[in-house]
């Protein structure tokens, strides 16, 4: 439109045709700029939502994934407290219930700031390269089967601290390598933040587990 | 910035608009109309060789057309894109839920029944078959993917339901290998739990907190669906726990703790 009158105008009067293309430019520039402003505050507006995470995200499936592995903990952790006989384990049954307990629920919160799906259909652990070979009957990497729950469940005496660290040692070792995962892909600075804070925190009670079991006596399962 | 030439004849209008008015008749003579594209630069017309108008004619220069069009069409995408993710992101878990085709929202049809309610010990006594809320026992039924072979208290799984859990429950003539395909979407799964449910008057039947679902096959869609969309989300207790609870079978409720006013109360003993 505009190139076409201003060819218009320049054969008319080269000088008339001088002013016009200059208050076209003004126009244009004008318009350039209030463009640029509702492009500016449409992006602004949308980024939030593109960038959050997505649905299929690995931190999405992190989020979720790692919910359902801590949850067990928290039950575990939640079978032990009060019925182990060491009272290292049952302090450390009831910080690995508080803080993992925690967790789920940060986690949860990340799920419903990027607007996704508390729940998913996607296979566990698919967000992993080789996430879903790592499961077995359908169990994340180093969760406990439904038997050797019951058996924590109906422990008692020494039992209940040597099946404890047992089962809880392996769960980290799972744990970590869900984190080692996460960290490996993704950016998202809160998603880093709490899998590294997982990950020290995790990998330090592995090593106060492997002591609880050499104190009762027992080994790590294989 | 300014613009330097003084005009005599009062031609200062914005260029679109002083189109028809001063182009009328020069393009006339010169270009016959056609649309001439190649105004690229400032200089008089007259000092442009003669073969210029033949060339705009035939030879218009469609690069300009197609990248803009280009443009537009990859910002409009954008846009687009932007906008589908924003509706999609804004759905909440109740849209998705009313999506789901054959679904009960009791919570609409009986608020009264659907709203927080209270704990008592013993048997009690639900409208719903099975049951999707109401008062219930203080202790809920372990719902960290359990698979119950054997029928449990509604006054427990309520409780369950409750704290967000989806309780899937089957007649027991359900064939074994669809027995199978339900209790793949509840085991290692915090916030479901499964049980036979004789009397049931259909195949499958999928609850959660004020919502129910009644389905003849194992292989339903809308089972996910429903899962999906309610799971944890229609919690009326949200970041209430599944574990700790009851993990016995029977229909009688299990009155655990009641006699034992502060004592531990110690479940699966």
């Amino acid at each position: 439109m505009s190139s076409e009158s201003v060819v218009a105008d320049e054969i008319e009067a080269p000088a008339d045709a001088a002013v016009n293309r200059r208050v076209s430019r003004r126009w244009l520039a004008l318009l350039g700029v209030l463009l640029a402003v509702a492009a500016a505050y449409t992006g602004g507006y949308l980024t939030p939502a593109l960038r959050a995470p997505g649905d299929h995200s690995p931190e999405a499936g992190f989020a979720r994934d790692m919910s359902t592995h801590h949850a067990q903990a928290v039950d575990m952790a939640m079978m032990a407290y009060p019925k182990a006989t060491l009272p290292e384990v049952r302090i450390l049954a009831a910080d690995i219930a508080m803080t993992q307990e925690n967790q789920i629920g940060v986690m949860h919160t990340w799920l419903l700031n990027w607007h996704d799906s508390v729940n998913s259909l996607d296979p566990p652990m698919s967000w992993m390269p080789d996430g879903p070979e790592a499961l077995h009957d359908g169990l994340m990497p180093g969760m406990a089967t439904p038997q050797e729950m019951d058996k924590l469940r109906n422990a008692t005496g020494k039992d209940v601290d040597i099946l404890f660290c047992q089962l809880m040692l392996r769960h980290h070792l799972g744990g970590i390598h869900m984190v080692d995962g996460v960290l490996a892909v993704s950016h998202n600075q809160q998603v880093r933040d709490l899998a590294t804070a997982m990950k020290t925190g995790q990998s330090g009670e592995v090593e106060v587990m492997h002591h609880l079991l050499d104190q009762l006596g027992a080994k790590p399962l294989s | 910035m300014s613009i330097s030439t003084p005009q005599p004849g009062g031609n200062r209008r914005p260029s679109v608009v002083a189109k028809p008015a001063a182009g009328a008749k020069p393009r006339a003579d010169k270009s016959t109309g056609a649309k001439p594209t190649a105004g690229k630069t400032g200089k008089p017309g007259g000092s442009r060789p003669p073969i210029k108008p033949i060339k705009a004619n035939t030879n218009r220069d469609w690069f300009p057309v197609a990248l803009w069009t280009l443009v537009a069409v990859i910002a409009l995408g954008i846009v687009g894109y932007g906008g589908w993710q924003v509706y999609q992101n804004g759905l909440s878990w109740q849209d998705r839920a009313a999506k789901i085709d054959g679904l009960v929202n009791y919570r609409k049809t009986e608020p009264d029944v659907t709203k927080p309610a209270q704990h008592a010990w013993g048997p009690l006594t639900y409208k719903q078959s099975p049951p999707v809320a109401g008062t219930h026992n203080y202790n809920w039924q372990n719902c960290m993917g359990d698979v119950y072979d054997a029928p449990i208290a509604n006054e427990h799984a309520v409780h369950s339901m409750e704290h967000g859990a989806v309780w899937i429950t089957y007649r027991p003539d359900l064939p074994k290998d669809q027995v199978e395909a339900l209790a793949k979407k509840v085991r290692g799964n915090p916030y479901m739990l499964m049980s036979p449910y004789p009397g049931l008057d259909k195949p499958i039947s999928v609850q959660t907190w004020g919502y129910q679902l009644k389905v003849d096959k194992a292989s339903d869609k809308r089972i996910d669906e429903f899962i999906k969309a309610l799971r944890q989300n229609a919690s009326v207790e949200p970041g209430a726990s599944c574990s700790q609870g009851i993990t016995a079978t029977g229909t009688t409720p299990h009155d655990l703790g009641k006699d034992q006013p502060g004592g531990t109360n110690q479940m699966g003993g």
